[in-house]
């Protein structure tokens, strides 16, 4: 941003907020009105003015509508103040009767003391109750938050058969708390900070103090202080601000909304970001291997976590690879398929008027408009395009002449393998492989498939994620992080954290089964 | 506490380890066993790669204690301590100058053979092209991530080799291999010439050690990623007499893919192994051919310090596609390669000779 538009931006909100003043002023009336114009007396802002009990002292509350606990400040605010005023003989001098609310009138568990306009802009619209007392220029905020919150169901996006069916919400406070239940250490950090020029959502950085690497945190934080932006409606915002190419096809942070997923990264060093207003929270710096790691993996016994580990790394590379891979071998090298396999393929392939190179893009293009096409629509109608997407890649276009069968038995495939990535925003970096490894297929063969491959690897090698290398603990090669990473071996003998995050604390147990 | 380090310029031990047989082993293995088979009675040639290899790891565990006494010094800055900075600097432009068409030639012998086993339509020149710009997209990036792809790459490579080993293991047979050591003394110094050809490039050593971490631990670590590149050769050169027997190698024109062909994977998932095999090699040739051009972009940049390395890409790119271009038949690729590998191996060991020596007249002891 230049100076320019920064002096221009600054004169608008002045120009906004022309006719009020900076401080409240010790007039009641005056500080109503000056709060009315400020927000220009909108629906949902309440207002209710009263007097001390046995007095004529004016005081006034006023607060969000929906926002605010309506019972907790008419109970143990307003009540207080209008009935237990009467037990004691009140000070007449102002400052000692709002030291008297302040202290003995109000059952509150949060009370600051307020004396801006932006203050008490800002405390309002988090849902706290405003208190003021005519003749004091200073109001009380009090921290009456209560809003509609939906309840804790079980994550959709990462689903588990074993483990926890516990998930993020929208909200900020339960998020925190939840985190908190998984991990009792005192050593538990929260910093906050606010995102959002305008829209100011509080976002927490989590981490475990004597675990993480300093510098670490202090370059997470680094990148946060220099986010700059109207508003983050989901953590997407952040990631995008804060990754380290932007250029890059791979996530190289991770998000989640599985409370035991955040806290096992905790435990390995890593910091989590949970923002006010999603279920998402996210997890940096995320390494290659991450990608292909399910909570489950540790849940189920070890032989079943390392053999379903293994399944992914084979389904990432038949992700990328296999409708490349048809299109080199039937357009290139049809001698190194096998002669049975080699007449039968040409056989179904006799009809058919593209070359092969067009008609893995006409399937696997149609896959994506199917795929697309069932996450977006509701539920009910989602069924109907799953029908009309197995007739129209399973049936008819092979009886139309379109495709041949072996093409839809490809497609299908690299769709299956691809589902079976669990990171979403991982798979979908392969479904965009897919189509430069066919280009490269169309073009030279398999020749062509393996320099794209080496492409990748120089790209992955070039990346890093919050400083860290991407492509550790592969290459730079922590041989000890390999217990838990293809394979993952019994519990027990995973103590040590991963040595790729460095942490302060390098043991997880002190003795292990080994 | 340490600084957060794992993403910096520092190359570790075990890089450098890796570093040595991936720059080795490229595309000279694949014809290697056919000379040695030609200068070599029946399966001898095991001899001359063992000794030339030893010979090599002594080499290599010199220079490596050499240049851990100058811990964090690049090849110039060492150089001009021991030898004033007007001759470092011409070292240094002699090596750019060396390893410039040693790229070269890499490209163009993967082009060849990529034309011959895998795209027999495609034209030389566009096969070439596209792996060099795939080479100058990873020297562009890092250095570290070079060793970074070594790491990554030479596991795979590793495996296909062995591979290749297990399936022909049906088709071995001693009796190839006997009589041991009928070989004339001549015919073991000429297969000493030919085997020293598949372990040039080690050169680099002068350049990389500068980013090693601990320099001091380096020495141990090159010396076993020597013995690595030692026993692939030798197994490789064993295997291709034992399978095809010795006068048929001489006669094959690439005896490791050969070898590869022999391979049927049993359920027939997919025929025509060497072109799987030849395609895994590209990984390893790809390995070579970034180091080898990457070390000329070095030199150059450590001359001309003011040149962005971008700069030095981009202008060494052409000529080293328009030298790889240049020979024309077959016969004068192998005689252009045969002149280079001898230039390096002997250059390799004349700045040894001359460093060592030098340092020891004007007592230069470096500070590690």
């Amino acid at each position: 941003m230049d100076i320019k538009s920064f002096f221009k931006r600054n004169k608008k909100q002045a120009k906004r907020q022309e006719n009020i003043p900076a401080v409240l002023s010790k007039k009641l009336p005056h500080n109503l009105s000056n709060l009315r114009r400020l927000l220009e007396d909108p629906e949902d802002l309440v207002v209710r003015e009263f007097t001390i009990y046995g007095t004529s002292r004016q005081c006034a509350i006023a607060y969000m509508d929906g926002l605010t606990n309506e019972k907790l400040v008419q109970d143990n605010v307003i009540k207080n103040i209008q009935l237990l005023a009467n037990k004691g003989s009140l000070p007449d001098e102002t400052n000692a009767l709002m030291e008297m609310i302040h202290r003995e009138m109000m059952s509150v568990t949060g009370i600051e003391k307020v004396s801006t306009w932006d203050d008490v802009s800002n405390s309002l619209l988090y849902g706290h109750a405003i208190f003021y007392l005519d003749g004091f220029s200073t109001a009380l905020a009090i921290d009456a938050q209560l809003w509609e919150i939906r309840s804790i169901e079980e994550p959709d996006s990462e689903t588990v058969i074993r483990g926890p069916r516990d998930s993020f919400i929208e909200d900020l406070h339960t998020n925190l708390a939840r985190l908190r239940r998984y991990i009792r250490d005192p050593n538990l950090r929260y910093k906050t900070y606010q995102i959002g020029r305008r829209s100011k959502k509080n976002l927490v950085v989590a981490y475990v103090d004597g675990i993480v690497h300093p510098d670490l945190f202090k370059e997470i934080n680094r990148r946060l202080e220099s986010i700059d932006m109207d508003d983050a409606p989901e953590s997407g915002f952040v990631e995008q601000w804060i990754e380290d190419s932007f250029l890059s096809l791979f996530p190289q942070v991770i998000n989640t909304e599985r409370p035991d997923k955040a806290s096992a990264a905790l435990m390995e060093g890593k910091v989590v970001l949970i923002l006010d207003g999603t279920p998402f929270v996210l997890i940096a710096p995320a390494t290659l291997g991450n990608a292909l790691q399910s909570p489950e993996d540790y849940y189920e016994r070890w032989t079943i976590g390392s053999l379903i580990r293994v399944l992914r790394y084979i389904a990432a590379f038949i992700a990328v690879f296999l409708p490349a891979l048809y299109v080199a071998l039937v357009s290139f090298h049809q001698g190194m398929i096998p002669s049975k396999l080699a007449f039968s393929i040409a056989a179904t392939r006799e009809g058919v008027p593209f070359p092969a190179f067009i008609e893995a893009l006409l399937m696997v293009s149609t896959m994506e408009m199917l795929r697309e096409a069932g996450a977006r629509l509701p539920t009910t109608i989602g069924q109907t395009i799953g029908i009309v997407g197995g007739i129209v890649i399973g049936e008819a276009a092979v009886q139309a002449g379109i495709v041949s069968p072996i093409m839809v038995v490809v497609v299908a495939l690299n769709a299956i393998a691809s589902f079976s990535i669990p990171s979403y925003s991982f798979s979908i970096a392969l479904r965009i492989l897919v189509y430069i490894m066919m280009f490269a297929a169309a073009l030279f063969g398999i020749y062509g498939i393996i320099l794209c491959y080496i492409m990748i690897n120089i790209h992955v090698v070039n990346l890093t994620s919050i400083g860290v290398a991407y492509s550790s603990p592969f290459a730079p090669m922590f041989f000890q992080d390999f217990n838990d990473l293809i394979l993952r071996v019994p519990i027990p003998l995973i103590n040590r954290r991963p040595k790729y995050m460095q942490t302060e604390d390098e043991k997880s147990a002190d003795q292990g089964g080994a | 506490m340490k600084k957060f380090t794992h993403s910096d310029k520092t190359i570790t031990q075990r890089e450098i380890m890796i570093a040595i047989p991936s720059v080795m082993i490229g595309v000279g293995v694949l014809s290697m066993p056919k000379d040695l088979a030609a200068d070599t009675k029946a399966g001898d040639g095991w001899l001359p790669i063992v000794g030339i290899g030893v010979l090599i790891l002594f080499v290599i565990w010199f220079i490596t204690r050499f240049v851990a006494r100058f811990p964090g010094q690049q090849f110039i800055e060492y150089a001009a301590l021991i030898v004033s900075k007007p001759v470092a600097v011409i070292m240094t432009l002699v090596w750019a100058g060396i390893f410039i068409p040693l790229t070269s030639i890499q490209i163009r012998e993967i082009a060849n053979m990529s034309k011959e086993y895998l795209l027999p339509e495609t034209p030389i020149e566009i096969i070439a092209l596209t792996f060099f710009l795939v080479v100058i997209y990873a020297v562009s990036g890092t250095r570290v991530g070079l060793f970074r792809l070594n790491m990554l790459f030479f596991p795979i490579i590793t495996l296909i080799v062995l591979v290749v080993f297990v399936f022909n293991l049906n088709f071995f047979s001693i009796s190839h291999l006997q009589p041991l050591f009928k070989t004339s003394f001549t015919g073991f110094i000429k297969g000493a010439g030919s085997s020293i050809r598949s372990y040039i490039g080690f050169g680099i050593l002068w350049f990389y050690l500068a980013y090693v971490e601990e320099p001091k631990q380096t020495p141990k670590l090159a010396v076993i990623g020597t013995i690595i590149s030692i026993v692939i050769y030798v197994l490789l050169f064993v295997f291709c007499i034992a399978v095809y027997g010795n006068s048929s190698t001489a006669n094959l024109l690439y005896p490791t893919i050969e070898l590869a062909k022999s391979v049927e994977i049993p359920g027939e998932f997919f025929e025509r192994f060497e072109s799987v095999f030849f395609v895994i090699w590209i990984m390893a040739i790809f390995n070579t051919t970034s180091l080898t051009f990457d070390v000329s972009v070095f030199a150059l940049t450590s001359v001309f310090t003011n040149t962005s390395k971008l700069k030095v890409i981009f202008v060494l790119a052409p000529v080293v596609y328009f030298i790889a271009m240049l020979p024309q038949e077959l016969p004068e690729i192998s005689v252009f390669e045969m002149v280079m590998s001898y230039t390096v191996i002997s250059y390799t060991i004349l700045v040894m000779f001359v460093l060592t020596v030098m340092a020891k007249i004007r007592e230069v002891k470096g500070n590690g």
